[in-house]
């Protein structure tokens, strides 16, 4: 317990020095917003592998509350003049409401009938960004978001908003890890073990995944803000189903139940397309069949794998 | 001491599932700090029973009362809360967790934590969580699992995840256990050591209910025995009363009873 609440004070630490040197040093502004995009998506990552990876509830509907986030702030900031500071809040609590109302019928299902249930409503949700064209542009898109400001910093610049991005992921690992640590991530890992001996043990399985779901909506939508802001512009094609899909390979790629398995998931499935350029229209040909590799030899992941391969070469070693 | 009110108490139940009556007019109690073992041949309604007492299912009929309170319409998490905990008879534990963790969970209705309160780790949370940790050591030291706190309990051999179940059961610190045939797929000797784990509980002023085919154990610790067939209940008292019963001697035997 010890041990391994000071190993992770070195992880987050160590973590820490290379996100302030990178930012610092990298010099090629082209990386630096790859690494941005990096960000953003380890925090979606993040959020959907605690609902997936910890409590083993599955939503290939998230992306609907990354829309909310970014539709939240682009709203509340073009149309009725509120200061992002402001619309951050705002937005992230949309998400939470939608969330519990959602969540209340939907996490009632399992296995499959839950995936086409938070299938539907990822559907639904991005249907009523494209259509409802007075408030949110349609399917042309939302024009203008403002730049992020605070006091005299400005994070139009990519180095701040590098910063920022990766200020939240810091936060949202260490939050994250502290929860699944505690009573509360006992009881969720108990529920992906057996949801009746959870139960039978004491555990309310229908509050707690309802909370994970709310808290996983939080995340996405702050993910949803930072992409907004970052882009000053966003369409629908941006929360589609496509984007569920991706979260949930970022995860499962990553390696579910693992905090760092976000930040892999998440780096591999923005840097694939971005090395994939060279291969034009085999691209995404080239993208699944990396992606089927992985899960054939690394099947729980890259977290797990590459753990696994290290072991397995040091003890080699040893001998 | 005996003469006080029941800890719990089965009035009149009835249940069926589809056109099988599981149960019919189950009358039993069970007093404060006793072993009572229920046993039957295989389909007497035993589980049925056993399910209905930790909230799986409802009764068609009749009442259950514990503590004083009726609990047909508690949930099961809730259950625990009151005080009933409960183990499975295929043992069903956290199997990717730690032995430690296993009963940490256990106490998650005697702790109060929350999100808020794990991301900000309160000085109250963190002396929440070292008490937790104390207890559970200690759960591990009485039933005889000590020095193993770290291993993952899916790893352990399948008398000692026995003991931890009953170890994650005892952590809600339960006024009623229930026991859902513990001793099977155990040998001799852990059957035994079983027995005294069960006594051991007795003794800390625990009622404990054991749903058991292991006949000698059970006519061994308990101090009540009910008996059930084919969804009634045809005996019950002591150990050696019901041993000398007719009625329990044909069920078991199948020798031609007075079954009309």
């Amino acid at each position: 317990m010890n041990n391994h609440q000071t190993r992770n004070r070195i992880c987050y630490t160590v973590f820490l020095l290379i996100i302030l040197l990178v930012g610092y040093f990298l010099e090629n502004l082209y990386y630096i917003q790859v690494l941005t995009f990096i960000g953003i998506n380890t925090l979606l990552a993040l959020a959907l592998n605690m609902l997936m990876g910890y409590a083993g509830q599955i939503s290939l509907g998230h992306a609907a509350f990354y829309g909310i986030g970014a539709y939240g702030t682009a709203i509340l900031t073009v149309h009725y003049g509120f200061s992002p500071w402001l619309a951050l809040p705002a937005a992230i609590l949309s998400a939470m409401i939608v969330a519990y109302i959602v969540g209340i019928p939907t996490l009632k299902l399992s296995g499959y009938y839950l995936g086409m249930g938070t299938l539907g409503f990822g559907m639904i949700v991005n249907i009523l960004f494209r259509e409802w064209s007075s408030v949110t542009g349609g399917a042309s898109g939302f024009i203008g978001i403002p730049a992020l400001e605070l006091g005299p910093i400005s994070f139009a610049s990519g180095r701040n908003y590098f910063f920022l991005v990766w200020g939240f992921v810091l936060i949202g690992f260490i939050a994250c890890q502290r929860i699944i640590d505690s009573r509360i991530g006992r009881a969720l890992r108990a529920i992906h073990d057996g949801e009746n001996a959870a139960a039978a043990v004491g555990v309310d399985t229908r509050q707690l995944k309802l909370q994970i779901f709310v808290l996983s909506a939080a995340i996405s939508a702050l993910a949803g803000f930072l992409y907004a802001h970052l882009v000053y512009f966003i369409s629908p094609g941006s929360f589609s189903f496509i984007a569920s899909i991706r979260m949930v390979t970022m995860v499962v790629i990553g390696g579910m139940a693992s905090i760092w398995g976000a930040l892999l998931g998440a780096s591999l499935l923005t840097l694939l397309p971005e090395w994939l350029h060279a291969f034009s229209e085999f691209e995404m040909v080239v993208y699944g069949l990396i992606l089927m590799v992985v899960m054939i030899f690394l099947p729980r992941g890259l977290t797990r794998g590459l753990l696994d391969i290290y072991e397995r070469t040091r003890k080699k070693n040893e001998h | 001491m005996s003469t006080e009110l029941p800890l719990l108490k089965i009035e009149t139940v009835d249940k069926a599932f589809g056109g099988i009556q599981a149960l019919s007019d189950i009358t039993f109690a069970l007093n404060p700090g006793s072993i009572t073992g229920l046993i039957g041949p295989n389909g007497a309604g035993k589980t049925t029973l056993f399910n209905l007492i930790s909230g799986v299912f409802p009764a068609d009929k009749g009442e259950i009362i514990f503590n004083g309170a009726g609990i047909e319409n508690i949930k099961s998490h809730q259950l625990v809360e009151l005080g009933i905990a409960r183990t499975f008879q295929n043992v069903e534990l956290f199997e990717s967790m730690t032995v430690l963790e296993n009963i940490l969970v256990g106490q998650h209705t005697r702790t109060r934590c929350g999100i808020w309160g794990s991301i900000l780790r309160f000085p109250g949370v963190i002396a929440e969580e070292k008490k937790a940790r104390e207890f559970a050591l200690e759960l591990l030291d009485f039933v005889g699992l000590k020095g193993h706190a770290d291993k993952t309990s899916g790893d352990l051999p399948f008398g000692w995840q026995r003991l931890l179940e009953i170890a994650r059961a005892l952590a809600s610190r339960p006024k009623l256990l229930l026991l859902d045939e513990p001793a099977a797929g155990l040998n001799i000797v852990e059957t035994m050591q079983l027995g005294d784990l069960i006594r051991k509980i007795r003794n800390q002023g625990i009622t404990v209910l054991l749903v058991e085919h292991d006949m000698s154990l059970t006519m061994e610790i308990s101090d009540w025995i009910v008996v059930l067939d084919q969804g009634k209940k045809i005996a019950q008292g002591s150990p050696r009363t019901v041993q000398a019963d007719e009625a329990v001697i044909a069920a078991y035997l199948g020798t031609a009873g007075k079954k009309e």
